[in-house]
């Protein structure tokens, strides 16, 4: 193992804001930690990078124990949320200041400035100063500026989410990009499922302080292990109403029964019977709401079909196969 | 996965970062304590020391004597009356300042600061060529007001505090949401119910806040009441009677302590109200921007050329005072003053100015020092330095000033080499007015995104780097505006140095007083005036400085 956290617990007066959370990465892996604000995934990203303390735990790189390193001796690349370039300097003595931290020749951090810019695109904004570029190209300074002094892991905390739709886009694309080329091992914090699900190898899913589940994005999506999981990946619905769980032969059991909106088939010979209260049309889509003996029920429709309104009343299908049974918490 | 238990108390490593931490912290506090706690220290006991051992003794002897009691009751009568017509005054010109659209308002506010820039007697030297015995107003009308006493201590405190109080009040007066204003427009209020149910209540901090303040300087002022008083005597004067002139070191220490209390108080109550104000403008609040209205605009001019006119004529009839050949009998025009032949001549300004550079340069190493300890290492430690860097806004100084004499004038002592310089002087300003350079520093520090200390720290800086690369360059304008508050207050304060200065280390505004005093009134002037010009031009070289490197929106009068 690359990364390894051991028990890693932090808290903030009585909050425990990471609960013993224990994870493995292996070189070269793109990781993101994803999960609602206040999930303690920025937290988990702050005590790795060194600018939290730990109060329980290990962190572990190639098998050697970080504790008693601070932030400036870890060799880790940072890339903040926002406006974390130093306003009174250029560019690219923004790149070069990890680099004359680490006293290296003057030719050499030329040298090794010139590369950064080139890889992020913006050579020629080597003399500008932070405040005289747009947000998301002071990001890829950020990010150049965190991997001038080839750190042994890049930790990125919500790069993304303080930029615009159009940009934040084509950076995703980019910073991975970048990451498959250097190899470097990376861990990104984020509340966007998109996002995580368009760059990362692993996801780790996080709640209250603690780990939800690790997986692919398709793991994730396909094989949720948890209640929120399945909702927080896409959506879902939890078939709550007694009569609904006995059809399925659930019965009054502790399981969660649950069931993907576009995994709901409509159609005449359908078990199940309910009235349209909303309904989306959304190109690919048809988003509907529907009432059914007690519970509401979001329900997908992908293709054309006869015209629907609402108040008309439609029959669906739950198939067997589709229903997932989850675990309320992680185990 | 093994589970591992540590112990949660990490070792801790003897780390570059750690070794700076409590450096700054250790120093900032070490002077802290040296020079403020140990002096006060020094008061207190001297205070409950008597003949017959440690007890309340001194105190019962003063608060027994009628004459005593008498001057108490003086020091609060003259304390609450400046504070009452001083806030009124200067809210109604704070409040044209920034509610109206009348014309005039840079030169407006610059002549309202003035008193600022000027020894606090300047106001009372003033006064008496207005409305002295031989005064402009009595040699031209015949009348005979005589002005010394309460009334002269009222009219020149109004005009010294005058600007402390206008300061706070236009910062108060800057911030109010326009929403608000509109609501109760449309709501059907008119103009004086909106005054009494939106303005003023949004505005009570600030009030609270400069009453206090005022309240503090004027009974700890000392430079007014001893040249215009007569004999209506007030604390501040009478603690420097009796050290300065019968060398009673216990009574000046009862009434250090007295003068302590109700300062302290003033700035207890500052804080807790400070505590419990509520944000009234967010993010979201639309700032109010005054419409020009004719009326209004003119009815807000006039009152305000009227108190600038009154705050302008005290500081002019001074400079010209100090261009007449002998007041008021011979006013034809002439230099003579300015040669400066009398006393020890010109000399005084020089360490004045001396004085006010060490004074400088110390506040920006050891205030700025302090703030950066307390905002960067928070810590038990910490949160120590942070109440001493705050507690001088509770001493007056001339407590603080007798507390450096009882503590540091005694052969043997760690620091007693420094009695007898420029030194004593410069430090003694430093702590004087410590909490003010303080708070200054630590809101500007607090302004800087933390990030900037993250990101350098994970880019492999330590501290000290960050300070030195990325901090001092995105304060310093905050370093600069630190240097000339505390070269501004040391060139005009009288109360802290009035008993540190030595023959060899006289300063401009202690001659002030002595021309004064010994009747030299056009010398006296003269000197006064070369104090403000040394003060103004030294806050227009540091604008300019301000100006020319393009930083904007600063203010350096404070």
């Amino acid at each position: 193992m690359y990364l390894s956290l051991r028990d890693v617990t932090k808290r903030f007066a009585d909050v425990v804001a990471v609960d013993h959370v224990d994870l493995d990465l292996t070189e070269g892996e793109f990781v993101c930690f994803l999960g609602p604000s206040g999930c303690g995934k920025t937290t988990l990203l702050r005590v790795i990078a060194g600018l939290e303390e730990l109060d329980e735990g290990r962190i572990l790189l190639e098998g050697r124990d970080l504790a008693d390193l601070p932030a400036r001796k870890r060799n880790f690349g940072v890339v903040f949320q926002s406006y974390s370039l130093f306003p009174n300097l250029t560019v690219a003595r923004n790149v070069a200041y990890g680099l004359e931290c680490r006293k290296w020749d003057r030719a050499r951090i030329d040298a090794r400035v010139g590369e950064m810019l080139d890889i992020v695109h913006l050579r020629g904004d080597a003399g500008k100063h932070p405040h005289e570029l747009s947000g998301g190209m002071q990001q890829r300074v950020a990010l150049a500026r965190a991997l001038a002094p080839e750190p042994s892991v890049l930790l990125l905390d919500e790069p993304l989410s303080a930029l615009d739709a159009k940009v934040r886009e084509s950076l995703r694309g980019e910073i991975r990009d970048l990451q498959k080329r250097l190899g470097i091992t990376t861990i990104m914090v984020t509340h966007d499922q998109d996002e995580a699900m368009e760059m990362a190898d692993r996801i780790v899913v996080m709640n209250s302080g603690r780990i939800e589940q690790v997986g692919s994005a398709e793991d994730l999506y396909w094989e949720p292990a948890t209640r929120f999981v399945g909702q927080f990946i896409g959506r879902l619905n939890i078939i709550e109403d007694p009569a609904l769980r006995d059809r399925l032969g659930a019965g009054g059991g502790a399981s969660v029964l649950a069931i993907r909106p576009e995994h709901v088939s409509v159609g005449p010979d359908g078990m199940f019977e309910g009235t349209v209260r909303k309904l989306a049309f959304l190109g690919n889509t048809m988003r509907l709401d529907v009432e059914t003996s007690g519970q509401n029920m979001e329900i997908e429709i992908h293709g054309r079909r006869e015209p629907l309104t609402v108040g008309d009343t439609i029959r669906f299908a739950l198939p067997e196969n589709r229903v997932r049974r989850l675990a309320a918490s992680p185990a | 996965m093994t589970s591992v238990t540590t112990s949660p108390v990490r070792r801790r490593h003897l780390d570059a970062d750690r070794v700076f931490g409590a450096a700054v912290v250790g120093i900032t506090g070490l002077l802290l304590v040296v020079f403020v706690l140990v002096p006060l220290w020094a008061i207190l006991k001297t205070s409950f020391v008597t003949p017959q051992g440690i007890g309340l003794g001194n105190f019962v002897l003063y608060f027994t004597s009628a004459r005593f009691l008498g001057i108490v009751g003086n020091t609060f009568q003259v304390g609450i009356s400046v504070t009452v017509t001083t806030l009124v005054l200067a809210y109604g010109f704070a409040y044209a300042m920034q509610r109206s659209c009348m014309p005039g308002k840079s030169v407006l506010r610059l002549v309202a600061l003035l008193p600022i820039f000027s020894p606090s007697l300047v106001q009372a030297l003033g006064l008496q060529f207005l409305l002295g015995r031989n005064g402009l107003v009595n040699r031209t009308f015949g009348t005979e007001i005589d002005i010394y006493g309460f009334w002269g201590i009222f009219i020149a405190d109004v005009v010294y505090a005058f600007p402390h109080a206008f300061l706070i009040l236009t910062t108060a007066l800057a911030v109010a949401d326009a929403r608000i204003y509109e609501s109760a427009k449309s709501l059907g209020a008119g103009p004086w119910r909106i005054f009494r149910t939106v303005t003023l209540p949004g505005t009570r901090y600030g009030l609270a806040s400069a009453g206090f303040v005022v309240f503090t300087i004027v009974i700890t002022d000392f430079g007014n009441p001893v040249v215009i008083g007569g004999n209506y005597s007030v604390l501040a004067v009478e603690i420097y009677n009796q050290v300065s002139g019968q060398a009673n070191f216990s009574m000046g220490a009862v009434i250090g302590v007295v003068l302590l209390l109700p300062a302290a108080l003033a700035v207890m109550g500052e804080k807790w109200i400070a505590r419990r104000q509520f944000a009234s403008v967010t993010s979201q609040s639309v700032p109010l921007v005054p419409k020009p209205r004719f009326g209004r605009d003119m009815v807000w001019l006039a009152y305000s050329i009227v108190i600038a006119a009154a705050i302008l004529s005290l500081v002019a009839i001074v400079v010209y005072a100090s261009f007449v050949r002998l007041w008021p009998y011979n006013l034809s025009l002439t230099l003579r003053h300015y040669g400066f032949d009398v006393q020890n001549g010109i000399e005084p300004l020089w360490t004045s100015i001396e004085v006010a550079l060490v004074t400088a340069l110390l506040a920006i190493v050891f205030v700025i020092g302090a703030a950066y300890a307390n905002h960067s290492f928070p810590s038990r430690a910490g949160r120590f330095v942070y109440f001493l860097a705050i507690l001088p806004a509770a001493v007056p100084g001339m407590v603080l000033g007798l507390g450096y004499i009882l503590a540091f004038n005694t052969p043997g002592q760690p620091v007693y080499w420094i009695y007898d310089t420029i030194l004593i002087i410069a430090v003694c300003n430093v702590y004087h007015y410590h909490a003010q350079g303080f708070l200054l520093a630590t809101t500007n520090l607090k302004q800087i995104s933390p990030t900037f200390d993250e990101a350098s720290s994970t880019l492999g800086a330590t501290k000290l780097t960050t300070v030195w690369r990325i901090t001092l360059p995105l304060i310093w304008p905050t370093i600069l505006g630190v240097g000339v508050f505390f070269f501004m207050r040391a060139m005009v304060t009288l109360s802290a140095v009035i008993f540190l200065i030595t023959p060899s280390t006289q300063l401009a505004a202690v001659s002030v007083l002595y021309l004064d005093d010994r009747g030299a009134l056009n010398q006296a002037a003269a000197f006064a005036v070369c104090i403000m010009a040394t003060v103004i031009g030294f806050l227009l070289l540091a604008q300019l400085a301000l100006r020319l490197s393009g930083v904007r929106g600063v203010s350096l009068v404070r």
